[in-house]
């Protein structure tokens, strides 16, 4: 059985420009790793050691693919041609299609991204397994996966049977990048590239965009000059709005 | 009813918000709860026609009914499922719209129904945009609106039993208290946070100075709390560490990313300080100086003396 951990499958929502007028601009913005990412494959990694499982990669668009071997997957399956989808459903139901290509596998591991909360539960959803969010660490025991996870002011233990999806909340940022020595040792292990028409999947357009604008949320106030008039002006303010 | 809109509630956040946004659809409005008899009756309180509620045991999360709630709902024939972005939440919204074959839509902030089409207004980009999306029902969306505070309702809407017959294998197997006291940051009135833009752990005197100023507890981002210890894990406030609500929330240095804002969600009012006027934090701020914090920061404790 295979343990899959899926990554670098969204643009990054900080390198889109945001023009005056309220339109996106998306150029230049690549598939890329997710803060949350190196938590997911650190997970994977644990889960397949520990369960006893190969470990494979999938990432589509431009995602690249020796991000993932050089922390330790043992082999990446990359869908090049895929698109950038608005319908986070859409974007799940293609990974699913992916690890249903894959095929054998009992454990998915995905980043639990902010700028994309819908697409781990939907992908649980579409494959029909039980899915545990918001997770830091799992293992497997006895034939069951243990995860672990902050749910409000609690540190829960979750057991979950499987097959299962984990969505991995990066606790930290990311401790140690990869050296020369793992980047190198990446180089030679094993990359597919499936054409999109390969899964078989369809992807239908549900979504249809009436256009961006600037939100006309109150800005803050702010405050300038000298940081003794700044901080006297502010002080007033928060009085008189009584918030001191 | 086919047509109505379901919230689907795991926990009490935005339950009254979530409702009232569901009203806009212009179609009946009922509640899934999945959770303890509270919860269904705070979701009673909060103005649907009905609640439909599945009792958990202690030991088991609401992510053991997703996929069966998700049948139920689209067997219901909604028009619309709507969940706050929890972990909880989203499991069941995830399984939701799976079962109903539904777009997703994270960011909603308001909804209407147009010549039958659902309309959204939604957020993305961490707040920098507001997208109008429409699209054929039946669709789940993510709310993000604010919260907003349950007015007692005249009636409580019934709420009845839903059975979904044995819960998936999914177990808590133990749940403590965040580690340390935390001190008191989830109970805090007041809140100084500290991030990156504090150069050295040496410095920190300096925000307690501000924090005692105001009577307030000291709490700090991500990269701070663990990148250099220097101030306890318990007080990193973010989507991992505390979630906090007081009604005055300083943020010193912090450039406000994603994860460290979903734990200050419920802040009444946040008062930014950085030096970068493009940092983010001041899209979040009520108030803000851009400013040198180890100016700033005297500067504060002065006027506050005065």
């Amino acid at each position: 059985m295979k343990v899959v951990v899926a990554y670098k499958w969204a643009r990054d929502p900080e390198d889109a420009a945001v023009r005056g007028d309220g339109s996106v601009d998306w150029r230049g913005a690549k598939m890329a790793a997710g803060e949350d990412d190196p938590a997911a494959v650190a997970v994977a990694c644990s889960v397949a050691s520990a369960g006893g499982r190969d470990l494979v990669g999938l990432t589509i668009g431009d995602g690249d693919t020796s991000w993932a071997l050089a922390r330790g997957v043992g082999h990446a399956v990359a869908v090049p041609d895929a698109p950038s989808l608005a319908d986070e459903a859409a974007t799940a139901a293609l990974l699913v299609a992916a690890v249903g290509w894959i095929g054998e596998v009992d454990v998915v591991v995905i980043g639990d991204a902010d700028g994309y909360p819908g697409v781990p539960a939907v992908l649980a959803g579409l494959l029909g397994w039980p899915a545990l969010l918001g997770v830091s660490t799992a293992t497997v025991e006895g034939g069951r996966l243990l995860a672990t996870r902050r749910a409000g002011d609690l540190d829960e233990t979750v057991s979950l049977d499987l097959p299962a999806v984990l969505g991995v909340a990066a606790a930290s940022a990311e401790k140690r990048a990869p050296g020369m020595k793992e980047i190198l040792a990446a180089r030679k292990r094993p990359v597919e590239a499936v054409p999109l028409s390969a899964l078989g999947v369809s992807l239908p357009g549900r979504l249809v965009s009436r256009g961006t604008r600037v939100p006309d949320a109150a800005p803050a106030r702010i405050f300038g000059g000298d940081p003794a008039d700044a901080a006297r002006q502010l002080v007033a303010a928060l009085r008189a709005d009584g918030v001191l | 009813m086919a047509g109505d809109c379901w919230v689907i509630a795991a926990g009490e956040r935005r339950l009254g918000a979530m409702v009232s946004a569901a009203r806009q659809l212009g179609g009946g409005v009922r509640v899934a709860a999945v959770g303890p008899q509270s919860l269904a009756e705070t979701a009673a309180a909060a103005g649907p026609d009905a609640v439909a509620w599945v009792e958990t045991a202690r030991d088991v999360p609401a992510e053991a009914y997703a996929a069966a709630l998700g049948r139920a709902l689209a067997a219901a024939g909604p028009r619309m499922v709507l969940a706050a972005p929890t972990p909880q939440g989203r499991a069941l919204a995830g399984a939701a719209a799976a079962a109903l074959g539904a777009a997703v839509i994270p960011g909603v902030l308001h909804l209407s129904f147009d010549g039958g089409t659902v309309v959204t207004d939604r957020m993305d980009l961490s707040g920098r945009v507001v997208e109008t999306i429409e699209s054929a029902p039946p669709v789940a969306g993510l709310f993000a609106g604010e919260d907003i505070a349950l007015s007692a309702a005249a009636v409580s809407a019934p709420i009845e039993r839903l059975d979904l017959g044995d819960p998936a294998g999914i177990r808590i197997e133990k749940a403590e208290p965040v580690s340390g006291a935390h001190a008191g940051l989830a109970d805090a009135e007041r809140i100084v946070a500290v991030g990156r833009g504090l150069k050295a752990a040496a410095d920190l005197p300096l925000v307690q100075g501000l924090a005692t100023a105001l009577g307030a507890e000291v709490g700090c981002s991500m990269p701070i709390a663990d990148d250099f210890g220097w101030v306890s894990k318990e007080r990193y406030i973010g989507r991992s560490g505390q979630h906090v609500s007081p009604r005055l929330y300083l943020a010193i240095g912090i450039s406000g990313a994603p994860q460290h804002l979903d734990g200050v969600r419920d802040a009444k009012v946040v008062v930014a300080v950085n030096a970068d006027p493009d940092a983010p934090i001041f899209r979040r701020a009520d108030y803000g100086i851009v400013g040198d914090l180890y100016e700033v920061i005297p500067a504060l404790v002065a006027a506050l003396d005065a």
